[in-house]
This record gives C-alpha cells, sequence and structure tokens, in this order.
C-alpha cells in the first residue's frame, strides 16, 4: 500500500512538472532543436500542413508535413486554437501529457502481467526460492516511473513534437499483446506503422506474444523438468501408463496458440482498411492514397531531406553519390531487417523483450531518429529490471547518455549559430549515441541470455 | 370637352411619357458610367516605374534625373521590390566618371544618388522600347524573373516616369530607337483591360514632353509632362566638376517639392503641380486630368510617389486567404454541370472498363477497391466532417471491441 501511494505521488509530480515546463517562458525552443523535432514528428510542420489543407492545397504541398492526414485532422485544429495569455500550442501539449499519462499507465499494466507470468513460470520450475531470495522489484511501477520521469521522455513531451502519441500507440499494441487482446493490440500496430513505418517490424514480437504469451523461461526448462519428471516417477517404467501421475505435474509448455494471431489478423487488416478509407477520403481532392504514401513512408525511406538530426544517416546522405544512393538507403533499411529474423529465433520465448530490442535497434538505424525514440525503449527497459539486474556497463550507459544529452545541443550550436564548430562535431555526438544504443543492445540481450541460462543451472541442479 | 381633355390628358401623358422614358434612358447612362467609372477594387499597392533611356556620358542628367526620383520614391515608403528601375547607361561606373560609384544631382554634391542600396532592374542594353511595353504589359518569357515583372493588380497605383530626349509624339530609346505616342496609349490601354491598375501617373520630362500622353484614352491615367508642343525642355545646371548637367529644370523642382515633405504629409497632387513655375521652368509644364476623375486636391501624392498603407492591427491567427464556405462552392460547382460531369465519367468509366478487361485477372483487389472508390468516395461531398466523425467513432469502436473481447 505503501508502495502504491509513493508511485501515484511520484506520477502526479511528473505531470505537474510537465505543466510547469510548458507554463514556462518559451526559452528553450525546443520544438526547433534537430534532436526534438524532426521533419515527421515537428508540430509546426503540422500547423503548416493544416493551414495548407485549410487553403485547400494538399497538406504535403512544399515538403513541409510528412504524416498522417488523421493527425491534421485531430491535431490540426489544436494547434490553431489560441486561448489570451497563454503560451502556444498550450492545448497540444496537455494532449501529449494526457498521452504520456496514458502511456506510463499501460506501462504499469503490461509490467504487472509480466511479472506475474514471470512468477508463475518460476514458481512452476520449483524456483520459487529464486523470486524470495532475490528482492523483485515491481517492475510494472519501476518502467512506468522511469518513462515519466525520464528527462528525454519529458523535453519530448514538452517540446512539440508528436512522439508521444507514437510511443502511446506502440505500448498499446503491446499491452493488447500481453493480455491477448487481439482489436487492441491490432489497432495500436497498425496505427504506429501508419504514423512511422517502423514500428511494422514489431509485427513478430506481437505474433510470438499472442501466440506464445508473456515473456517466460525458455521452453526448454519446461520440457526438460517433463521429461525428467517422466523419467523420474516410477510408475512409468515398463508398460505401465503413467498419464495420471504425469498429467498431474504437468508443466504449462504453452503451446503456440494460432486462433488469437488469426483474430490478430483478422482486425489488424480491419483497422488497415479502415484507416485507408479514412485517409483517402481525407485527401481525395489532393491525390488520394497514392500521395499519401508516398509522400509519407516514401518520404522515410527514400530519405529526402537531409537536415542535421541524431541518427546517422544524414550526415552520410549529404555526401554519397546519386548513383550509389538507392544502394544505399537498401543497405541502411536492410540494417534493421537482418536482424529481425536471428533475434526472433534466439529471443522467441521472450517477446516483450524482443519489442524492446527491436524497438532500440529501429530507433537507432532509422531515417529521422529523435530522442522520443529513445525516450520509448529506455521506459519498457525498465519493464526488465529483474532480469537485467548483472547489466554490465550499466554505469557507463547512464553517464554516457548523460554526455551525449548535454553535448549535442553544444555541438549543434557551435556548428550551425557560433560557425566555430562544423558538421563533424554534431556527427561525433551523433556517433558517439549509436555506440551507447549498439552497446545497450548487446548488454541487455547479453545479460538476459544470462539471466536464462542462470534459470536453467538453477532448475537443472534443483533436478 | 371631356375627349378634349382626356385627348390633351393623353397628349401630355404622353409628352411627360417622353420625358420620363428620357430622363431613365439620363439615369441609365450615367448609371453605366459610374459602373465603368466606380472602381470595383480598393487601393492596395504603389508601384513605380522609372525610365531613363539615354545613353552616353553627355547625358548624365537624365541618368541623375531617374536616380533622383528613385531616392525619393523609396524613401516615400515604396519598397524595392515594387520599382522597376530602368537605366540605359552606367554614369556612376563610367570611365568618365571623376567620382567614381557617385552620381550627383546638384554641384554641391550634397547627395549621392548611388548609395549602397539602389537596384536596377533593367540595365544597359536591355533598356529598349519591347522591354519596356512587355514591363508595362506583363507579357514576357517564361524566364525573365520576378524582379523584372510589373506585379501590379487591378488595386495599384503606378508612377510611370520617363526622362531622355523626346520629340513631337516620340521619345528616343537608347539612341537607335523611339517609343511613340500610340504605342504608349495602345500598352496603357491593354493595361487597363487586364486591369493591371487601378490609376496610373505619367510623368514625362523631355523636349514637347506633352505630345507623349496626347493619344491617351484610357480612364484612370493622370499625366504631366515638362513642356508642351514646340517647346524645349532644358537642363538646370552644369556642374563643372563632374563636366556635365546633372540635372533638369522639371525635376530639379519636382524635387525641390518632395525634399520638404516626408512620408506623413499629406500634401496633394494640385500643390505639386501648381508648384512649377513657367519661368523658372522656362517651359510649361502641362497635365492632363481628362481621363481622371478624382479632383487633384484630394489625391495626396503619396498615393502615387510614395506608400502610406493603413494597417489593420487583429490579434487573432492568420486564417488564410480561403474559408470554408469558398472550399465547399468548389465541391459544389462541378454538380451544376451536370453534363461535363456526365461526360468525363461515362469517359472514365469506358476506360476503367476497358482496363479492368485487360487486367481481369490480375487486378481483383485493385479493382473492387476502384469501384469502392467510386461508389462510396465520390459521393461524400464534405470530407472533413466525414474524416472527423470516422476518427472520433474509432474510440467507442476500439474500447467496445477490447471489452467485448474480454
Amino acid at each position: 500500500m505503501e508502495k502504491t501511494r509513493w508511485f501515484w505521488v511520484w506520477v502526479i509530480t511528473s505531470l505537474f512538472f510537465r505543466l510547469v515546463l510548458i507554463y514556462f517562458p518559451e526559452n528553450l525552443n525546443l520544438g526547433f532543436r534537430p534532436e526534438v523535432a524532426t521533419p515527421l514528428t515537428s508540430l509546426r510542420r503540422l500547423a503548416e500542413g493544416y493551414w495548407l489543407k485549410q487553403s485547400s492545397m494538399s497538406p504535403y504541398a512544399g515538403s513541409m508535413y510528412h504524416g498522417s492526414p488523421m493527425l491534421l485532422s485531430i491535431l490540426g485544429p489544436l494547434t490553431v486554437k489560441r486561448i489570451e495569455g497563454q503560451p502556444s500550442h498550450l492545448m497540444c501539449s496537455l494532449l501529449f501529457v494526457v498521452a504520456d499519462l496514458v502511456t506510463a499507465m499501460l506501462i504499469r499494466a503490461t509490467g504487472q502481467t509480466l511479472q506475474l507470468a514471470y512468477s508463475q513460470s518460476l514458481r512452476s520450475l520449483n524456483l520459487v526460492s529464486l523470486l524470495e531470495s532475490s528482492e523483485t522489484l515491481s517492475a510494472g511501477d519501476i518502467a512506468a516511473l522511469v518513462y515519466l520521469w525520464n528527462p528525454l521522455t519529458i523535453i519530448t513531451c514538452v517540446g512539440s513534437s508528436t512522439s508521444p502519441i507514437e510511443n502511446l500507440l506502440i505500448v498499446l499494441s503491446l499491452y493488447g499483446a500481453c493480455l491477448r487482446i487481439a482489436p487492441l493490440a491490432a489497432f495500436g500496430w497498425v496505427l504506429a506503422m501508419h504514423l512511422s513505418l517502423y514500428p511494422v517490424i514489431l509485427i513478430i514480437p506481437v505474433i510470438l506474444l499472442l501466440g506464445y504469451g508473456p515473456d517466460a523461461p525458455p521452453r526448454k526448462l519446461f520440457l526438460q523438468k517433463n521429461s525428467s519428471e517422466n523419467g523420474n516417477s516410477p510408475s512409468c517404467h515398463g508398460n505401465y501408463p503413467c498419464n495420471e501421475v504425469t498429467s498431474q505435474e504437468k508443466l504449462p509448455l504453452h503451446p503456440f496458440l494460432w486462433r488469437p494471431v488469426m483474430h490478430f489478423m483478422l482486425w489488424a487488416s480491419f483497422w488497415l482498411f479502415y484507416v485507408f478509407v479514412l485517409c483517402s477520403i481525407s485527401l481525395k481532392q489532393h491525390g488520394g492514397l497514392l500521395e499519401m504514401l508516398k509522400r509519407t513512408h516514401g518520404f522515410i525511406l527514400t530519405m529526402e531531406d537531409l537536415s542535421p538530426n541524431i541518427g546517422v544517416l544524414w550526415y552520410f546522405f549529404a555526401e554519397v553519390f546519386d548513383f550509389f544512393r538507392d544502394f544505399f538507403l537498401i543497405v541502411f533499411h536492410i540494417n534493421i531487417l537482418f536482424m529481425i529474423l536471428p533475434l526472433a529465433i534466439r529471443l522467441k520465448h521472450r517477446p516483450c523483450f524482443l519489442a524492446f530490442v527491436y524497438i532500440a535497434i529501429s530507433s537507432m538505424l532509422k531515417s529521422y531518429p529523435s530522442v522520443g525514440d529513445s525516450a520509448l525503449y529506455l521506459g519498457i527497459l525498465g519493464l526488465f529490471i529483474n532480469e537485467l539486474a548483472e547489466m554490465k556497463f550499466s554505469f557507463f550507459l547512464f553517464c554516457g547518455y548523460i554526455g551525449v544529452s548535454l553535448l549535442s545541443p553544444v555541438m549543434h550550436n557551435l556548428w550551425i549559430w557560433r560557425g566555430t564548430g562544423n558538421a563533424n562535431f554534431y556527427f561525433a555526438t551523433a556517433i558517439a549515441y549509436a555506440c551507447l544504443q549498439i552497446i545497450l543492445v548487446v548488454e541487455s540481450v547479453g545479460a538476459m541470455l544470462n539471466h536464462d541460462r542462470m534459470l536453467r543451472k538453477n532448475s537443472t541442479v534443483k533436478l | 370637352m371631356a375627349i378634349k381633355a382626356r385627348a390633351g390628358w393623353l397628349k401630355l401623358d404622353s409628352f411627360s411619357s417622353c420625358k420620363v422614358i428620357l430622363f431613365l434612358i439620363l439615369i441609365s447612362i450615367h448609371l453605366c458610367e459610374l459602373n465603368a467609372w466606380s472602381p470595383s477594387a480598393m487601393h492596395t499597392n504603389n508601384w513605380a516605374i522609372l525610365v531613363c533611356t539615354s545613353r552616353f556620358w553627355f547625358n548624365y542628367r537624365h541618368m541623375a534625373n531617374t536616380l533622383s526620383l528613385y531616392r525619393t520614391v523609396k524613401r516615400l515608403g515604396i519598397p524595392d521590390d515594387r520599382i522597376i528601375l530602368m537605366l540605359a547607361d552606367d554614369m556612376a561606373c563610367n570611365a568618365r566618371n571623376k567620382y567614381p560609384a557617385q552620381v550627383f544631382n546638384n554641384e554641391n554634391h550634397r547627395l549621392n544618388l548611388y548609395g549602397d542600396n539602389v537596384e536596377v532592374d533593367y540595365r544597359g542594353y536591355e533598356v529598349t522600347v519591347e522591354n519596356f511595353l512587355r514591363v508595362l504589359t506583363g507579357r514576357h518569357e517564361t524566364a525573365v524573373p520576378r524582379s523584372k515583372r510589373l506585379l501590379s493588380d487591378e488595386g495599384s497605383h503606378i508612377l510611370l516616369y520617363m526622362t531622355g530626349h523626346g520629340g513631337d509624339e516620340f521619345l528616343k530609346f537608347q539612341d537607335s530607337e523611339e517609343l511613340q505616342s500610340h504605342d504608349l496609349a495602345d500598352a496603357v490601354k491593354q493595361m487597363k483591360q487586364k486591369r493591371r491598375f487601378k490609376e496610373l501617373l505619367i510623368m514625362v520630362d523631355t523636349c514637347q514632353a506633352a505630345t507623349l500622353f496626347s493619344q491617351l484614352h484610357s480612364p484612370g491615367v493622370l499625366a504631366i509632362g515638362s513642356s508642351m508642343k514646340g517647346e524645349n525642355s532644358y537642363s538646370h545646371h552644369l556642374d563643372s566638376d563632374v563636366g556635365v548637367s546633372v540635372v533638369d529644370r522639371f525635376t530639379f523642382y519636382t524635387l525641390a517639392f518632395f525634399e520638404r515633405l516626408n512620408m506623413y504629409n499629406n500634401a496633394s497632387l494640385s500643390s505639386l503641380f501648381n508648384s512649377y513655375n513657367p519661368s523658372l521652368l522656362m517651359s510649361t509644364a502641362y497635365y492632363r486630368t481628362d481621363l481622371y476623375k478624382r479632383p487633384l486636391d484630394k489625391v495626396p501624392v503619396t498615393d502615387f510617389f510614395g506608400s502610406v498603407m493603413e494597417t489593420i492591427h487583429t490579434d487573432s491567427a492568420y486564417r488564410g486567404f480561403s474559408v470554408k464556405g469558398t472550399d465547399k462552392a468548389e465541391i459544389k460547382a462541378p454538380l451544376n454541370l451536370k453534363a461535363s460531369q456526365a461526360e468525363r465519367r461515362a469517359l472514365s468509366a469506358y476506360h476503367q472498363d476497358q482496363i479492368s478487361d485487360f487486367n481481369k485477372e490480375v487486378c481483383s483487389f485493385h479493382c473492387i477497391w476502384s469501384t469502392l472508390h467510386k461508389t462510396v468516395v465520390e459521393k461524400i461531398e464534405d470530407a472533413d466532417t466525414f474524416v472527423n466523425y470516422g476518427l472520433v467513432v474509432i474510440i467507442p469502436l476500439v474500447a467496445a471491441s477490447t471489452w467485448l473481447w474480454r
């Protein structure tokens, strides 16, 4: 009880802090910083797209706005509405605060489900002592608080970027998949994919979540346990049937359930159809669905805008020759796709963690990354805090993130505003940031696999 | 008696009816005149076209005339992108100029007219009759940049100042060709028909200047010339340091009038025109107002020579130039043209049939999509509210499906 009370106190304090920052005079100009607002997520571009739409022009004219027409209908009127005496974009910022709160609550609920499933599977493996020996923290609460109090999340929420909505949709799809609610998972996945292209790779963890259920130790452990149980029980020698004995102690094998997956596919196609119909009606006079796909997903894939950001693609594509441009675009995007299959094979028993790894990889290698993406995966990282307790380099990563967050605006200022630096200064921080993310991914996957090994060792020792 | 009286009444009646009919005709003519004359557009912007047509060093004063007027017009508020400055030769950087990059219009050298923000749009050999008429009528090649175009509209007041050597019904360009008065009148007539100006003030400083605008017949044009037919216009004084005459009399006295003004004076055009003294000018400054309907003492000089706009301060956000209503109008208008649209629909349906017959097996989804699109989407008129409804419906749909699933 005490814990939950403190939890809610922290949550409300973080919301309050966000509101204070929104009302603060806009000296920070967060909406102008490339780390926060990319061509895909910038709210100023959305306002411009909305104005173009209101002047009966295509919202994609002039290559300013590259998002979904549905976001235009939702957020557009909010950007225009101005209340006397209040800062601009107040309504949008309030909406983003609400989105952050809902995301945190969903992360918490997902964490609770994961923890429940984890303790259940540990109990069934007779590893209850592990549960009691180590002080297991409530992963859901911690992850929600990490998400709310992460300075990167606060900057994204306050800094006029539409990332909070994308993060909300991704977490919604993971939550729906954990609880095996196919329509919710399908809705979150379809909309997240519609807003930014990269969550399409999350279909694999979502399907695995729907099929296998939440994260659990590897199936081998359960199979071993079953077979050893079978081997040890005396009544199974010879031809005597040993069904009744084994059926009592049969461990949940989590077979892959196809029904939820089928339902998910049906609901996903329904939501996709719905979204496409709405978008084509919305853009009826300005080119329709093809225009939208060309300008949103096509823009993401072809990397048309080379303005600097916290990623690594802009620097490279500023100097690549046109002849090789397509080739290198394919290389960079396949870089993400390459890692999908091996990771899926290795981590199929832990689909939520697989989703975290996918999000981290895609936010590192996507065309226009921003700190909103890292806010998401750092929040989801908090869900696995019990399994990743022995992760190496955690302090180094922590300091690294702080260092990059502080240095990156400085280098940008030196380069653009003072003219005493050049693009290499800024790109150095981008490379450092990418290295940190790589280390984070590698170490967390390593720590998770070590944890599985530790479980296996303990379960075999028990036997 | 009664018949006579009635006949008398009838006669009176016919006579009075004739009077009534005449009266009505007169009124309608007057109204038509009014309609033809009454400005439908508000005065929204000012433009200035300043043309110097002479080349060679000894025509320094024409360049100085034009640059002085350029300075005045800029000082009184017209920005560079509303000024088209045509200088036929370069005096400032001429090899014979003792003061390089400086042009003076007075021997006291008080003012350097060629400061650091002079934007010349047509220079040197680009100043030709053809280019001048193209500027006036707006008929350019596609590659001509916007800074060289007269982008005026029906709310513009245009000042057209021309200086150089002229004669009876002509103006000499570049010592090789002439602009004739009927060419100018035709160009102005084209401008009026294309609604490129609301009011036009033509100011000409050449010999026999008044003949240049003798053929004008478009309404809304006011013209003043430095001399009448048979008279010459003279230069004001010789600058012995520079070696040539540096300003013409007419422009000198025009500038003397304007140097006393700032942007917010509302001196009227009649005071400008009355300030010219024939004995000082050594010619008669003649102006014609027969095409210009406003009384000259009510027209401030800044209507042509400056740019003083009334600003309306508003707190609301910029709404753009098309409101929802016009959007609806755009969608509804095609419905009126039923025949053409039916034709178009028939044609497109025909094409669709052809295409669908061609790849029947391949694009079944595409065909379904296109038919759905045709039937559903084209019936929907107000797209935005439909999309908003669709978005609003999503949330209860998700909530219901989630709740039912549990």
